[in-house]
């Protein structure tokens, strides 16, 4: 009995040790999880998502303070390389956040931080474009799959967006910022020079793998990274609202009093 | 006033634009259908009569700049008069923000539309600047690029949101009768439906049919009912027309916006109307 049980073991612990994949094929019992797809055999990623993070408030990891949350960062490896003078700003943007951050003033967040955001986003697929809705300030993002893109310069505060898909993921490259956007309400910046390659790879059918190069060679040394999970948001009535974010202040005016509904 | 004459002078343009078009009598293509089963109706569309300076008097001054422009109907079908049942205190309401729509002096009385808030239904289907249609699996989007305002429309029979959480864009549920969407709204918030103060209340409920005639044509019917504001359940119509499938690029509407309140109110009453 203990030579058949070793005899069994000691191959599959040969197996797990030497076999770098070994341990996630057998957790995953030897099959990757199914993801959505569309007819034309493409990953789905249609369907309402939101990030799991604290990184709209800082995207390298951070203590709590009051009114933000703490929490690890999303930006590989921790370290932002900023250029010395682009540092200083950076250093200043923090000093003055209350009153810079661009959210703070209800603009447009810009990509990438439209996409973690405490806010959901739906994306709607199509085989020539897909479209993200966010919840907040009721933003709209065009990722267009044919095209190139239009020559420049355009500051635009969502950036450009064209996507292929390479195998099951898709890759999205964005130009035409303005520099006007923050990464975070920490004040981490960038120039209307930034450019953005986006991946979205469905890990299993609730959740996307998003990561992000950023380069910008007008604020970094070098390019750097971020990676981020977006969740299926699974509630049974998960639906996007409406965050009107500069509305708040007009709504004494409209609907005039005497229109209120009862409450 | 001057704000008005210029939009009627480049309805009047647009009018022109649109005559060739109106001319062209291709036989009517048959609606593809999408995996789904959904007609595909995706593309970029507008009105055929766009302006949503008044309901009743749909691009007025036009006929002043165009003479071959005949004056158009009411888009209000029903009740038949053509006009809108206000209520006694609505009717009054509804006057006094058109009295003050180019002269405001208060806060209230500038068009929510110039401090780029969300217009709402069915305000977004009557103006100018076209609106994009494109659908999924179980549901349909309405995008439009000025003020960069969207619309989901779930196609099952899900709940509505409480009754008392307003949404800009209310919450719809839609179903396919053939080549006709159906859209059930609820939940909005009061709206300005014109230049010359019309609106409804955040009571109301809106029943939209939208009828798809041929592959680039559809009739848009809205059914308002708000027993806050108005006597009766009315309907408003509009002729859609596909326009150019042109890609939809940012139209940021607050960034950058000068604040109304600083070079649009005024200090003094204003000249009493003729």
């Amino acid at each position: 009995m203990r030579m058949k049980l070793a005899a069994f073991l000691i191959p599959v612990t040969l197996f797990v040790f030497l076999y770098p994949s070994a341990p996630r094929l057998l957790a995953a019992q030897g099959s990757p999880p199914a993801i959505p797809r569309t007819s034309d055999g493409k990953p789905d990623l249609s369907g309402v998502w939101q990030a799991l993070t604290t990184a709209s408030w800082d995207i390298q990891d951070h203590a709590a303070q009051k009114g933000v949350p703490g929490g690890p960062g999303i930006v590989v490896g921790n370290e932002i390389p900023y250029q010395p003078s682009a540092l200083e700003r950076k250093r200043q943007n923090f000093a003055q956040r209350a009153a810079l951050d661009p959210v703070a003033k209800c603009y447009l967040p810009g990509i990438p931080r439209l996409m973690y955001m405490p806010f959901p986003l739906q994306i709607v697929q199509t085989p020539n474009e897909i479209v993200m809705l966010f919840e907040f300030v009721h933003a709209v993002r065009f990722v267009f799959l044919t095209g190139a893109h239009p020559p420049g310069p355009i500051d635009w505060w969502m950036g450009d967006s064209r996507a292929r898909w390479e195998g099951d993921t898709l890759v999205v490259d964005v130009v035409h910022f303005n520099d006007q956007t923050w990464f975070d309400a920490a004040g981490n910046f960038h120039s209307e020079a930034m450019h953005l390659v986006e991946r979205y790879t469905m890990l299993g059918p609730d959740h996307i793998q998003y990561d992000v190069r950023v380069e910008d060679p007008k604020v970094f040394a070098r390019p750097w990274d971020m990676s981020v999970v977006l969740y299926r948001r699974k509630e049974r009535n998960a639906q996007l609202y409406d965050y009107e974010c500069y509305a708040f202040d007009y709504e004494k005016y409209y609907p005039y009093p005497q229109m209120r509904s009862p409450q | 006033m001057s704000t008005r004459l210029l939009i009627g002078a480049v309805g009047s343009l647009l009018l022109w634009a649109a005559a060739p078009l109106a001319g062209q009598q291709a036989a009517p293509k048959p609606l593809e259908r999408l995996p789904d089963g959904q007609p595909n109706v995706q593309g970029v569309w507008g009105p055929v009569n766009a302006g949503s300076l008044s309901l009743t008097n749909p691009v007025p001054q036009a006929a002043d700049f165009d003479p071959t422009i005949k004056p158009l109907p009411s888009r209000i079908v029903d009740p038949p008069d053509g006009k809108v049942p206000y209520q006694p205190w609505a009717a009054a309401l509804q006057k006094e923000q058109n009295h003050y729509y180019a002269y405001p002096m208060r806060p209230e009385h500038i068009d929510p539309q110039h401090r780029c808030l969300v217009s709402g239904v069915p305000r977004l289907f009557t103006i100018m600047p076209s609106l994009r249609i494109v659908q999924s699996r179980g549901l349909i989007v309405f995008l439009w690029d000025t003020y960069q305002a969207y619309r989901v429309i779930p196609l099952d029979t899900r709940p509505h949101v409480a009754a008392d959480v307003k949404l800009y864009m209310g919450d719809g549920r839609g179903r396919w009768e053939g080549n006709t969407l159906v859209i059930d709204t609820r939940s909005v918030k009061g709206q300005r439906l014109t230049y010359i103060g019309d609106f409804y209340s955040d009571n109301a409920t809106i029943v939209e049919r939208l009828t798809w005639t041929d592959a680039n044509t559809f009739t848009y019917d809205a059914t308002i009912t708000d027993p806050t504001v108005f006597t009766r359940p009315w309907t408003m119509r509009l002729v859609q027309r596909r326009r150019p499938n042109e890609e939809m690029w940012e139209g940021a509407c607050y960034e950058g916006n000068l604040d109304p309140e600083q070079f649009l109110l005024k200090s003094a009453p204003p000249p009493p109307t003729r």
